[in-house]
């Protein structure tokens, strides 16, 4: 192998490996093949170098196992923000129905325009009930004025109409 | 974007998890540095030029592996692909035993040529997807990988019948 120990080692490591990659032209691979059949070692060395690029490209990549084509599965749904996950989700969405239920179990507080418009109802009820109040006074006092002479003035006739009779 | 999180998944996870195994050479350690990647795709997505997904997975897996390979303590070594038949091809070289001690002497180069032979010799990536991978020159990926082949070469031959 003194041709080949004379050469640059990474220059000849370079055309062995182009050689098996297809790389080299015709003219570049007939000269390999010459140095190599003149020289036992460079021979040896590209039939290991075709050897091992075989075997090499026998070993198949690897079937990922079943635990981590799990776990790779599940990455989209871990990685949601914590607010986003289902269990929290369920967390949140009981605090608005929460929050509706005290709002609704509480008294109404009026609102500013609802208290003048009830202001305004009350006051026309208000004097609406003066005038009933004082027709009825007038009424009742008119009613009981008759009623009160009636009932002193009848007994007193009515005793006077006796004692003329007797 | 989940669906395109699930073909990505479908596409590359075998890919990312044997470089893992064959750096980590444990499947557990593996298992979770692939999963670590895949968790930095999902958060990073939308940073990353689809065309560029597997080289990105596959250096982002590589850097996971070589974080938890720097954390290990010196005297740790796992033997992950160590097979019942220690004896290696030297008995016949059948294509089975060549393929388990290819496994292992692979699995004992150092880095980065075990990523370099993984990436281009198994897995079939281009040089210049391995150049990206590795954060590379073309140049020096031909050169490590001529002599990561070299090794596996000699090796080969001490033990050829």
């Amino acid at each position: 192998m003194k041709e080949f120990e004379n050469q640059d080692m990474e220059a000849i490591e370079e055309r062995i490996n182009d050689l098996l990659e297809g790389r080299l032209d015709d003219g570049e691979a007939e000269r390999l093949k010459r140095e190599a059949q003149a020289d036992h070692e460079l021979a040896t060395a590209i039939i290991d170098a075709y050897q091992l690029q075989r075997a090499m490209s026998e070993l198949s990549i690897e079937r990922a196992p079943a635990s981590l084509r799990r776990r790779l599965k599940k990455i989209p749904a871990q990685s949601r923000p914590a607010w986003q996950q289902p269990r929290w989700v369920m967390a949140y969405a009981t605090v608005p129905v929460l929050a509706l239920a005290m709002v609704m179990m509480q008294p109404s507080t009026p609102s500013a325009s609802e208290l003048e418009q009830a202001r305004q109802d009350l006051a026309v009820a208000f004097a609406y009930i003066d005038r009933v109040s004082v027709r009825t006074t007038l009424t009742i006092q008119s009613e009981i004025g008759s009623e009160m002479s009636r009932a002193v003035a009848e007994p007193i006739l009515e005793s006077i109409n006796e004692q003329e009779i007797l | 974007m989940s669906r395109e999180y699930r073909k990505w998944v479908a596409e590359y996870q075998d890919q990312a998890w044997t470089l893992a195994r064959y750096i980590l050479k444990d499947a557990s350690e593996a298992e979770d540095a692939t999963q670590e990647a895949f968790v930095k795709l999902w958060n990073h997505r939308d940073n990353i030029d689809p065309e560029r997904i597997k080289p990105w997975l596959m250096q982002v897996t590589r850097n996971h592996c070589l974080d938890r390979l720097r954390r290990r303590k010196p005297e740790t070594e796992f033997v992950d692909y160590q097979s019942a038949d220690e004896r290696g091809p030297l008995h016949g070289l059948e294509q089975s035993e060549l393929g388990n001690w290819l496994k292992r002497s692979i699995a004992g180069l150092k880095e980065p040529y075990r990523s370099l032979v993984v990436l281009r010799d198994i897995q079939q990536h281009s040089y210049e997807e391995v150049a990206g991978v590795m954060d590379l020159s073309l140049s020096q990926v031909k050169v490590y990988l001529h002599r990561a082949r070299k090794q596996l070469r000699e090796q080969l031959a001490e033990v050829r019948p």
